[in-house]
């Protein structure tokens, strides 16, 4: 290899690449992203307001309160088609109809009705949780004892009055968006050589196909670093463990290049390039998007390589995780990275000869 | 030898491109490699830059296998591809500064510019370039790094005649000093203008190398053309000049003084490839 060729090489690819308007586009467009992080809101709600409707002044009602530890608050209704009107227009999450012979079938010992009713769209989670509540809260009212779970304890690390709000975690959608983007670059480049005839101009120089590789394999990191700081500095996100931060990053870059180095062989044509590169851009941003579906917990998303890209970042972001912490998900990134680095350069190498 | 081409072979799947052909180039040298489209100029170029390796034979270029040291070799010459493939975002400087760092040499681009009267345009992106303009960025790129061999692959495709004629005149130019040249085309006045020895190519083998002349003489039909004037107009008699009874019928011609013009017709390049081949160059 030739530093000076790959020095020509390098300020050659950054040229063609700020002139290319898609390759353009589509950094500003990770870029312009980002902003969206502005967009989601800042706080998280963690209490439920509840509608009740009490036909006849029930106990129930001050159990409930206090079964609720805190984290429900509750509106009074006076009529039930009033509570349920509430809830349909989405003012509450849920709503509780207590009739008017409901402490006396409990002090009977019969079984009493209670009617739940829930916004459309409440998970199942929550509907769970809530008729947990309601039924610790007849317990107590039937036996006068407190339910008999005293004590808790939370595996893993407690989020309880710190749960991170959507804006935090989308912070590595943007991130994974961007470095997509970028192997969409490094694709380009490759591709773009290749359809030119220009490789083969190269080639006929003292440059050889190490060369061009590591060039367009340095362009690529130091885009995918300087996109990725821009979105940070924007979301005003730099922050954690240094370390681990930096080393997500590094990793992510070379995930960039190594995937882009390899799409970017498959083809000779740059139009081709785009159903190659298009398909993985897409499937790549899926784990770093489930963040804007709630409640949808896909296990298969653990075969896509930014799942634990985005799962390291997110660590490092919203939980302070240091090095050891996210070691796992970066030895996996790692490994990608090799994959598909050795593929990319064995595919290169091949067309290059 | 400054070029030594051994029995060098080379196929796509089944497909023979260049069938153990063997030839030697010398210093100065202009050898035109002339045949039709797939005959197999362009693999042979390949085989001779390094882009390609034999699947038989061997290649030497100034004393080294391009095959084992083919970056000695690329740092000593220079080559024009037939297709155009320059980097089209970037201006005519862009371009051959470029090449002129990958060789890391020093280079006035301007002066090379006006060689190739493109001085004009200098900082135009290539992508507004006309075909011929690009041609000839091509051409002044295959010269930056000042190279010992030239492999020019159709140079004067697509230009007028003017500029061709002045890419003609830098080819003699750079042959008369000391450059050896490996000119393939399908141009027969060029070849024949420019090359010293021609080879002919023709499905992959070569089917005659010499000197334009004695290729010509060897191969093609000369004639003399005579127009003579009768009583119902002119009539024109062709007389082979190697014939035998060829004088006495030119002088029994000139004594009856009836004749409009005569004149010699030499062979034609082109004549000469359709004897040995069967085909014209063209196809």
């Amino acid at each position: 290899m030739r530093p000076s060729c790959i020095r020509s090489l390098i300020k050659k690819d950054a040229l063609m690449s700020v002139r290319n308007n898609l390759i353009l586009l589509g950094m500003v467009a990770g870029i312009l992203f980002s902003l969206i992080y502005y967009a989601l809101p800042s706080d998280v709600e963690e209490t439920y307001e509840i509608a009740i409707f009490d036909e006849d002044s029930s106990q129930f009602m001050s159990i409930l309160s206090m079964t609720g530890a805190g984290g429900l608050e509750f509106k009074v209704y006076d009529s039930l088609e009033g509570m349920k009107e509430a809830i349909e227009k989405g003012d509450l999450i849920a709503g509780i109809h207590i009739p008017d012979n409901f402490d006396d079938d409990v002090s009977a010992g019969r079984s009493p009705t209670l009617s739940l009713y829930f916004l459309h769209g409440a998970s199942e989670d929550m509907m769970d949780t809530f008729e947990f509540i309601i039924r610790s809260g007849i317990e107590f009212l039937a036996v006068g004892q407190e339910p008999s779970i005293t004590e808790y304890e939370v595996l893993g690390m407690d989020m309880a009055g710190r749960q991170v709000p959507l804006r935090e975690q989308s912070l590595p959608f943007y991130i994974i968006l961007a470095l997509v983007m970028e192997m969409w670059t490094i694709s380009t480049l490759i591709v773009e050589e290749n359809a030119l005839g220009t490789l083969r101009a190269v080639l006929v120089t003292p440059a050889s196909s190490s060369d061009v590789i590591t060039a367009k394999s340095i362009i690529g990191v130091v885009y995918s670093i300087f996109v990725v700081s821009v979105i940070m500095l924007l979301t005003q996100s730099i922050r954690g463990n240094f370390l681990a931060l930096f080393a997500c990053v590094m990793l992510g870059a070379m995930f960039a290049v190594s995937l882009g180095l390899f799409l970017g062989s498959l083809t000779k044509n740059i139009t081709g390039s785009y159903v190659y590169v298009s398909v993985p851009l897409i499937i790549l941003i899926i784990p770093a998007m489930l963040v804007f579906i709630p409640d949808v917990s896909l296990s298969i998303v653990k075969f896509i390589p930014t799942y634990y890209l985005a799962s390291a970042i997110g660590d490092v972001l919203n939980s302070g995780a240091a090095i050891a912490a996210i070691a796992s998900d970066l030895f996996i990134i790692a490994v990608i990275d090799l994959v598909f680095f050795l593929l990319g350069i064995f595919s290169l190498r091949r067309r290059y000869s | 030898m400054i070029i030594e081409a051994e029995g060098i072979t080379y196929s796509y799947g089944d497909l023979v491109a260049v069938d153990h052909i063997s030839f030697e180039v010398d210093k100065g040298e202009i050898i035109g490699f002339l045949g039709p489209n797939g005959a197999g100029k362009s693999t042979t170029v390949k085989m001779l830059t390094g882009q390609l390796n034999p699947h038989e034979g061997h290649v030497r270029v100034l004393g080294h296998d391009v095959a084992k040291e083919p970056k000695a070799v690329h740092e000593r010459i220079g080559v024009c591809f037939e297709e155009k493939n320059l980097y089209p975002r970037l201006s005519i400087r862009e371009n051959l500064q470029f090449f002129a760092d990958l060789f890391d040499v020093e280079i006035d681009i301007d002066a090379l510019l006006k060689k190739v009267d493109l001085i004009k345009w200098a900082d135009d992106k290539v992508e507004t370039l006309s075909k011929g303009m690009q041609q000839r960025v091509m051409f002044a790129r295959a010269l930056i790094n000042d190279p010992d061999v030239l492999f020019l692959d159709e140079p004067t495709d697509g230009l007028d005649p003017i500029s061709a004629d002045s890419i003609r005149k830098i080819i003699l130019a750079e042959k008369s000093k000391g450059k050896t040249i490996f000119l393939t085309t399908h141009n027969m006045s060029e070849a024949d203008m420019l090359s010293d020895r021609l080879a002919f190519i023709n499905e992959g083998r070569i089917v005659a190398l010499d000197t334009p002349e004695n290729l010509k003489l060897r191969l093609g039909k000369r004639m003399l053309k005579v127009k003579v004037r009768t009583e119902k107009g002119f009539k024109e008699e062709s007389l082979p000049l190697d014939h035998k009874d060829t004088p006495d019928r030119a002088k029994e011609l000139l004594e009856n003084r009836n004749i409009a013009t005569i004149h010699t017709q030499e062979a034609t390049l082109d004549e000469v490839f359709i004897k040995l081949t069967g085909r014209k160059l063209e196809q």
